[in-house]
């Protein structure tokens, strides 16, 4: 099998997650044609499990696009993209799907929740794919609403929360289902200066005490200063990579 | 590879999900709603012009009748033709009937009197009525005494010994009888020499009609037919036919009125239609990053189409609840029936009607969110999260 060989020549002496030769090609209709753009051309990357990464760049240079692919929510159009033993490039949307409900969480920047279920079904939502039973997702649920400090909200629906406390919400269903992988796509865009601070923080508290690996995308430099590793993006391709000295 | 679990919460959190949006639910449910109650009343009187006219194979009753007359009042023959029906091969039985009604048109609320011989009484129809109230003892005991039917008995709210008056006739309750057909759950029987003589003595010698009940099913056109020849160039010649078949003519503009309501079953079936599909396209424009954001959780793209199902599902169903639910309780507590030239078609509820309708708007509701459920769940999910 393939995964086999692959995995006999790369989990071995190479990073958690691999991008070789990533690429992505957006093709539009226009009138007299196609329009190709190109968010990533040939991108390589590696990052560590238990990393905590922020990936900038300028707007446009395929930042969100590829978060999208390390998510399996969008799909490259050539190269390798391993995590772990998977090379999402090859994987169906099913396995795909199944696969994420395991090993990632994802955080948007903003409009995470689901404004009908309350804060607590929001947070609830990744266990209903689990064989777990309703007790023990409440109590997991619960455990992730304490832990971005919102167990008091349980009940209260997304439109009578903060933009900061959505956001705290949106972790812990983030996290609730245990995944190893952490995405998020300008968590903090939208806040305001404290309420950024919480929640960097506590994907800080996620890295050191949880093991889990983080990739945030980011504009803010003081919020890419708490990651170990920043990776800088352009015009698709890794331009920059900085380790924080420990 | 369904995960029975997942399908059973996914498909909860869509009833949740849908029971929260309480301004889509309420206008689209009570848009089904109204279209069910129309297709239940619809299927109410079809049924019903089916149970009073369509031919069955097990029918065993003619209604012989004056050649090319339609209305009780015109419709003449001699009484005495009573005995040569009776001598014809096949006739297992035969009763003159004099009919009066109040009203000879189409019109709600008719009352058909049917005069009998006291003879008639005991003989056929102590065998097809189940009087429930009162007896035909007393029936044949009073003059004006009426064997009501227990539709018209509803319909009317009447009881033993009460008194009521129609068409110029006045009559006393002796008893109230179930029976299988529409006409005697509807019909006001009388003793015949009464009713003759509470109609002016005019037409004394002579009835509405004779009721024929035949020995053999497979004989009745036969019957009928040889009655006919019988009297073909006697001076009352006579018109035969099936006690359904003879009601399909007298109600022939109920039947026709009918069928064309019968288009409107298929209005109402596609108005539930466009109402679902018209309330799911609509949210799921809004909730495309919902449905993106389920995704990304790990949500399969057949969970989101069957969330999507099960919301359809649950609009049509609860709409068609509270329609055909309404309709039944509207139709049981109306005891509506529709009377032409004597015959009378009922409106019913039935369990039938409702789990028709239920069945059918399910259906159609489902079938209108199928497609919109398909597309929704193959859009990207990156395209849905990146919609702010
Ligand atoms: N679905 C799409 N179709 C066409 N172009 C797209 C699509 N999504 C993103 N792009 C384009 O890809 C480029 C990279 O976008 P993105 O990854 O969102 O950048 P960033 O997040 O770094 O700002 C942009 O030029 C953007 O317009
Ligand atoms: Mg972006």
């Amino acid at each position: 099998m393939i995964h086999d060989h692959a995995k006999s020549t790369s989990v071995a002496n190479h990073a958690w997650i691999r991008a070789r030769k990533l690429r992505k090609v957006y093709r539009k209709a226009l009138r007299d044609g196609v329009q190709e753009i190109v968010p990533l051309a040939a991108l390589d990357l590696e990052i560590a499990r238990g990393d905590f990464v922020s990936l900038m760049g300028p707007s446009g240079s395929g930042k969100t696009t590829l978060l999208n692919l390390l998510a399996g929510i969008d799909a490259a159009t050539s190269g390798e993209l391993w995590i772990g033993d998977h090379n999402l490039v090859h994987m169906r949307r099913d396995a795909l799907a199944a696969w994420r409900a395991k090993e990632v969480g994802i955080i948007f920047q903003s409009y995470n929740l689901v404004p009908v279920l309350t804060a607590f079904e929001n947070v609830e939502l990744p266990l209903l794919l689990s064989p777990l039973g309703r007790r023990e997702r409440t109590e997991r649920a619960m455990e992730a609403l304490t832990t971005v400090g919102l167990a008091d909200r349980a009940g209260h629906f997304p439109s009578q929360l903060s933009g900061g406390q959505e956001q705290r919400v949106a972790i812990a269903r983030a996290i609730v289902a245990r995944p190893p992988l952490l995405l998020a796509d300008e968590p903090t865009g939208d806040l305001d200066r404290e309420s950024a601070e919480l929640v960097l923080q506590l994907l800080d508290q996620l890295n050191e005490r949880e093991k889990m690996t983080i990739v945030m995308v980011t504009h803010d430099p003081r919020a890419a200063a708490r990651a170990r590793t920043r990776l800088f993006l352009e015009k698709g391709e890794l331009a920059r990579r900085e380790e924080a000295v420990p | 590879m369904i995960d029975l679990n997942v399908l059973v919460r996914s498909g909860a959190l869509a009833l949740r999900m849908l029971m929260r949006s309480r301004v889509r639910l309420v206008l689209t449910v009570l848009g089904i709603a109204t279209a069910s109650f129309l297709f239940t009343a619809e299927r109410s009187v079809r049924d019903g012009v089916r149970e009073a006219t369509q031919a069955s194979a097990q029918e065993t009753r003619l209604i012989v009748y004056r050649a090319n007359r339609f209305c009780p009042f015109t419709s003449r023959v001699p009484e005495a033709y009573v005995d040569e029906i009776a001598r014809i091969d096949g006739v297992a039985s035969v009763a003159p009937m004099q009919i009066a009604v109040s009203n000879c048109r189409a019109s709600l609320d008719v009352i058909v009197f049917r005069g009998v011989r006291a003879i008639d009484a005991e003989r056929i129809l102590a065998k097809r009525l189940r009087i429930k109230e009162g007896s035909l003892a007393d029936f044949l005991a009073r003059g004006d005494g009426a064997l009501v039917g227990s539709a018209l008995a509803e319909r009317r709210n009447l009881r033993v010994g009460d008194r009521f008056n129609s068409a110029g006739v006045t009559v006393t309750v002796a008893g109230i009888a179930d029976a299988d057909g529409p006409q005697d759950r509807n019909a006001c029987y009388v003793q015949l020499p009464f009713l003759q003589s509470a109609l002016g003595g005019i037409i004394g010698g002579e009835v509405t009609q004779f009721e024929v009940e035949v020995s053999d099913p497979s004989e009745l056109q036969a019957v009928a037919a040889a009655i006919d020849r019988r009297f073909a160039n006697d001076r009352a010649p006579t018109s035969t036919r099936s006690e359904r078949a003879f009601a399909a003519r007298a109600a022939e503009d109920i039947v026709t009125i009918s069928r064309f309501a019968g288009l409107l079953a298929y209005g109402a079936l596609a108005a539930i239609f466009a109402l679902v599909a018209n309330a799911i396209v609509l949210s799921l424009e809004g909730r495309a990053r919902e449905f993106a954001i389920l995704q990304s959780i790990g949500f399969r793209a057949p969970s989101i189409a069957w969330m999507i199902l099960v919301e359809a599902a649950g609009l049509s169903l609860c709409g068609a609840l509270i329609g055909a639910g309404t309709a039944q309780l509207v139709l049981t507590f109306g005891h509506f029936g529709l009377g032409a030239e004597g015959v009378l078609v009922e409106f019913r509820p039935s369990l039938a009607g409702l789990t028709t309708s239920m069945l059918a708007s399910l259906l159609v509701g489902v079938a209108a969110g199928f497609v919109p459920a398909i597309l929704a769940s193959r859009r990207g999910i990156a395209e849905g999260t990146r919609l702010a």
